[in-house]
């Protein structure tokens, strides 16, 4: 809750505090539901927060690297968790081209690391120190990778992080990069299944986090240098011997959407939600089984205090 | 004319087709194997040498695609339309009504056997509580279908009346078909604009070729009689078209409605990958990413029991001439409506219904369980393969073979002896008069030792071209090398040889066990009967549910895509093996068995020559299978053209989509072109 008010402040500090108009009423808003749950509780919450001002909205699956050109068009009018680790090219290009704005920061806290199941750290006692793969990585070898340890990578769209640690910090891994999320996860749940080594690139908040109970590899703590400055970090011989660099959640709306509901624009751009808040309610639907509905309409029964004010903003 | 030349012709004279071509490949490989080391440029294309073709593919695909945007976004508005009505009305229809619909078509059609099967298909698609995810799903096949028929007809019958375009059609439905979907949603998504208007026109490209090729196909058969019959009666030309060869057509031309009502329901799935649409499609799609196998497999199997539902229908309707009694179709939908109107207050909402959730959590359960249990014996399986198997045939024994994997290295020497004898052996083919034999097992020897991921280009187009010369000709033999001469000048040669090895793979294997699996079916009724349903599931449920179990015991790597694309890719194999096995004429069966052959000699000297055709025929799909597999097998982790199309998805790059998607759909045409050039000499050996 902490990082949700802070994030109130702030937005409260940056947007412009008149009050919108609601515009027009009559045609439903139509948001984005991309394919994973984390995105259909932002979504859901946005979009119940709408309605509380008096909108109509829908939501309209889309695929996430394929939505920007819907957004551009105005078929979809906001997506509202973007991350900046996997986003498309198509998105700049679409930006460029003046059919998508971006709105701001969604607030939530992204940690993105070399991973593993908690089972691993029986076979190489040393984690989550990043040194002890060192002397680990045979432990991890697979027939693709012989003599490297494996290392599954983020599908190959998404960028190779995981390759790029492994080379940095001149481990003896071979970054297998996964093809897609349906893959990594799968590959959580055979390791936690068969209590066999597997090292990941992951990243939080997820449902998984929890459900095979995934632990981050310690790497060194960088800075910018780390990035452009061989000399820099444990490895004096390259760039990227650190831990990642943060990676950015935002919203993006469609550039049509401040004239046509004003007063919408404004609650969404200024919308913030927490990974404490948000990480409890995927567990809800994804390990308990609760319909995303059920579960976000709790949430902002039980939480008016931390929503009911940005739309009150934009209202009044 | 000179005494010089005659031993020379004389040789020639003696060396088969096939020899020569042989001969040819075996010196460009010699030559590269001995110039390889001092001449970087002979094993890979250099760098230098491609041109940016990608990007002007792309750069000029984006200016023509934006030339034309305005009148395609007005036809997706047009689409729109009977999309949107289709949708109303499967959605808002209760289900009870359909239910009965389905069973009433289905007595009207093939009587109880049909009834029934409508009857429980739908009632399974009720249990699983995908109910108004199914509706939206046979909204957008109810569009896309009639496009395609319309479409496919169009094309069949303009190619018909114009027959020397002919060959171009071929060639157009060829690509059509070939070119990966995803390969050409992007521009697709740019043209069309966002929503299930594009997936409806990706399954509609898709599925036209099959109702063109037999419209093609029927309209050739008609009886010459009754072309003659219809021009005397002095029709004009599209009356003796459309009253006299369409109608003598229709058993041809229904086959066509079936085989395209089918591939526009396995197109489903990749409308979902864009979204805008909540689908059976999109529901299986997130199961995947849950690794939910169980669900998975569920939302699968709906659109399984709609492929089967409306396959055996439209087969029966293009089969059997017998028509129900339609007062039991009346009856069945007067007591739907009754049954709607007595309970319309207490008609529960089919997406309240969970029967099947306990079956699809305990399946989901017993693969936990299975992999958990036997993950040694898994892994050992795949260490096995890939050791033995894979490895040597990508990278070839001089890098495959190291201590810990075959527990030696593999040395120069070894090299030298495998090639000596291979040599010796080839010699001795050769001198038992089976020259072209002993060429092929120097050629096959020399490809294992390199592995064909590492194949030098020269040897790979002399060796295609060759093949190429022998299956089709000369004219085959320039189209083909210069089809993969683009694929060289657009840089993406090295990623075709890795696709290339993983599909090649996954077809050897296919070969072997479909083969020996249709055989099996052939002879015992009951194995067919248990293959049969599993073969209609294989084809028709969404390819990517095959995914989580392979990775779950197999982990991401090549075993998995490989694995993956033979459960797939197996299937026409054992189809076509199975049916040209049994259909050798009963007459040639009584001869061999009149003279004393057992049943195994019966198969093998009788039925086995006949069946070749058809065989090859299968072997054939099977090639195309396992090209179309490829990309799906991207999501689970392999390099090669799939992922290079998966990537240009992602990230909307039209020109790098296209020019792999082409490249596939090279590969994949030219080895179509061989196999069918083979079973064509065959056929004509054979006399058919």
């Amino acid at each position: 809750m902490k990082s949700l008010g802070f994030g109130l402040v702030l937005s409260a500090l940056a947007g412009p505090m008149t009050a919108a108009e609601l515009g027009a009423v009559d045609e439903p808003i139509k948001l984005a539901i991309n394919e994973w749950t984390g995105q259909h509780v932002t979504t859901h919450i946005a979009g119940e927060m709408l309605k509380a001002a008096g909108y109509q909205v829908e939501y309209v699956t889309a695929g996430m690297m394929n939505q920007f050109q819907a957004i551009g068009d105005g078929d979809v009018h906001a997506t509202l968790e973007i991350w900046s680790s996997n986003v498309s090219d198509e998105y700049a290009k679409q930006v460029e081209a003046g059919g998508v704005v971006e709105i701001g920061d969604l607030g939530l806290d992204a940690k993105e690391g070399i991973a593993y199941p908690a089972h691993v750290a029986e076979i190489c006692p040393g984690l989550p120190a990043w040194e002890a793969l060192m002397d680990c990585a045979p432990q991890f070898a697979t027939a693709d990778t012989i003599p490297l340890g494996r290392l599954v990578d983020y599908p190959a769209d998404w960028g190779t992080p995981g390759a790029d640690r492994m080379i940095g910090l001149a481990l003896p891994f071979k970054a297998v990069p996964a093809g897609s999320e349906g893959a990594l996860i799968t590959e959580l749940r055979a390791a936690t299944e068969k209590k066999s080594p597997l090292l990941i690139t992951f990243w939080q908040p997820h449902w998984a986090m929890s459900a095979y109970d995934v632990k981050f590899v310690d790497l060194p703590v960088g800075n910018e240098d780390c990035f452009t400055d061989p000399a820099w970090g444990p490895n004096p011989d390259a760039v990227n011997d650190c831990d990642f660099a943060p990676s950015r959640i935002f919203k993006a709306a469609w550039s049509g959407t401040e004239e046509k509901w004003p007063a919408a624009f404004e609650i969404l751009s200024n919308y913030q939600l927490s990974v404490e808040d948000q990480q409890p309610m995927m567990g809800a639907i994804d390990v308990d089984g609760g319909s995303v509905e059920t579960v976000v309409a709790e949430w902002m029964a039980a939480n008016q205090d931390s929503w009911r004010p940005v739309v009150d903003a934009a209202l009044n | 004319m000179t005494t010089a030349a005659d031993p020379v012709s004389a040789a020639r004279a003696r060396l088969t087709p096939g020899a020569q071509a042989a001969l040819v490949t075996v010196l460009v490989g010699c030559v590269c194997l001995l110039l390889g080391p001092n001449l970087p440029w002979l094993t890979a294309w250099p760098a230098a040498w491609t041109a940016p073709a990608t990007q002007w593919v792309g750069v000029g695909a984006e200016w023509f695609l934006n030339a034309i945007k305005p009148a395609a976004r007005g036809f997706s508005e047009v689409l729109r339309f009977p999309m949107d009505w289709a949708n109303f009305v499967l959605g808002a229809t209760p289900w009870p009504l359909l239910v009965g619909g389905a069973t009433a078509l289905g007595w009207a059609i093939g009587g109880v056997r049909m009834a029934m099967l409508g009857f429980a298909g739908l009632s399974f698609v009720l249990a699983s509580g995908y109910w108004a995810q199914s509706m939206n799903t046979l909204a957008l096949v109810a569009v896309s279908v009639p496009l395609a028929l319309l479409l496919g007809g169009a094309i069949g019958i303009l190619a018909n009346e114009f027959t020397r375009i002919r060959g171009a059609v071929q060639a157009m439905l060829d690509v059509m078909q070939t070119v990966p979907t995803f390969a050409y949603l992007t521009p697709l998504l740019l043209l069309f604009g966002f929503g299930p208007v594009v997936g409806l026109i990706a399954s509609a490209i898709y599925a036209a070729p099959p109702m063109a090729r037999n419209v093609m196909l029927g309209l050739e058969r008609v009886d010459a009689e009754i072309k003659e019959a219809a021009v005397m009666s002095g029709g004009t030309r599209l009356q003796q078209l459309f009253q006299v060869e369409i109608p003598s057509a229709a058993s041809q031309i229904m086959v066509g409605v079936n085989q395209c009502l089918m591939a526009a329901l396995s197109m489903v799935i990749i409308a979902a990958v864009i979204g805008g649409f909540d689908d059976i499609g999109w529901e299986v799609l997130l199961t995947m990413r849950k690794a939910q196998f169980g669900q998975s497999l569920l939302a699968g199997l709906v659109i399984v029991a709609f492929a089967v539902i409306i396959d055996r229908m439209s087969a029966a309707l293009a089969l059997e001439r017998r028509r129900y009694d339609p007062r039991v179709a009346y009856s069945l939908i007067g007591l739907a409506v009754v049954f709607t109107v007595v309970f319309w207050s207490h008609l529960p909402d089919p997406a309240t219904f969970t029967l099947l959730d306990p079956l699809a959590a305990a399946v989901d359960h017993g693969l936990g369980a299975f992999t958990a249990d036997n993950g040694a014996r898994l892994d050992a399986i795949k260490n096995g393969a890939m050791f033995y198997g894979l490895l040597p045939l990508k990278i070839g024994l001089d890098d495959a073979v190291l201590d810990f994997t075959w527990g030696f290295q593999w040395t120069a020497a070894m090299s030298l002896a495998l090639y000596a004898l291979a040599l010796v052996a080839g010699l001795l083919l050769a001198l038992r008069e089976r020259l072209t034999g002993g060429l092929l097992l120097v050629i096959a020897v020399g490809m294992l030792e390199t592995g064909i991921a590492n194949l030098p280009w020269p040897f790979v187009l002399t060796a295609t071209a060759a093949l190429a010369w022998v299956a089709q000709g000369r004219g085959f033999a320039a189209i083909a090398t210069g089809l993969l001469l683009t694929i060289l000048l657009s840089g993406l040669f090295e990623r075709a040889l890795l696709s290339l090895y993983l599909s090649g793979a996954a077809v050897f294997a296919c070969a072997l066990v479909g083969g020996c699996i249709g055989l099996l079916c052939a002879v015992s009724p009951l194995a067919w009967r248990i293959m049969r349903p599993i073969c209609d599931m294989l084809q028709t449920i969404p390819l990517f549910v095959f995914l989580i179990p392979v990775l779950m015991f197999f982990q991401i790597g090549e075993f998995s895509a490989f694995l993956a694309i033979c459960l797939y890719a197996v299937v026409p194999m054992i189809r076509y093996t199975r049916h040209g096995l049994i259909s050798t004429p009963g007459e040639m069966i009584e001869a061999a068995t009149a003279s004393g052959a057992t049943t195994w000699q019966t198969m093998r000297d009788v039925r086995a020559p006949y069946a070749a055709p058809t065989i090859l025929l299968g072997l054939n799909q099977t090639i195309l299978y396992a090209f179309a597999m490829l990309v799906i097998a991207a999501l689970i982790g392999t390099t090669g053209l799939g992922q290079s199309i998966y990537l240009a998805l992602g990230q909307a790059d039209v020109g790098l989509g296209l020019s792999a998607g082409a490249s596939m759909a090279v590969l994949a045409l030219i080895a179509d072109r061989l196999v069918q050039g083979f079973a064509e000499e065959r056929r004509r050996a054979l006399g058919l």
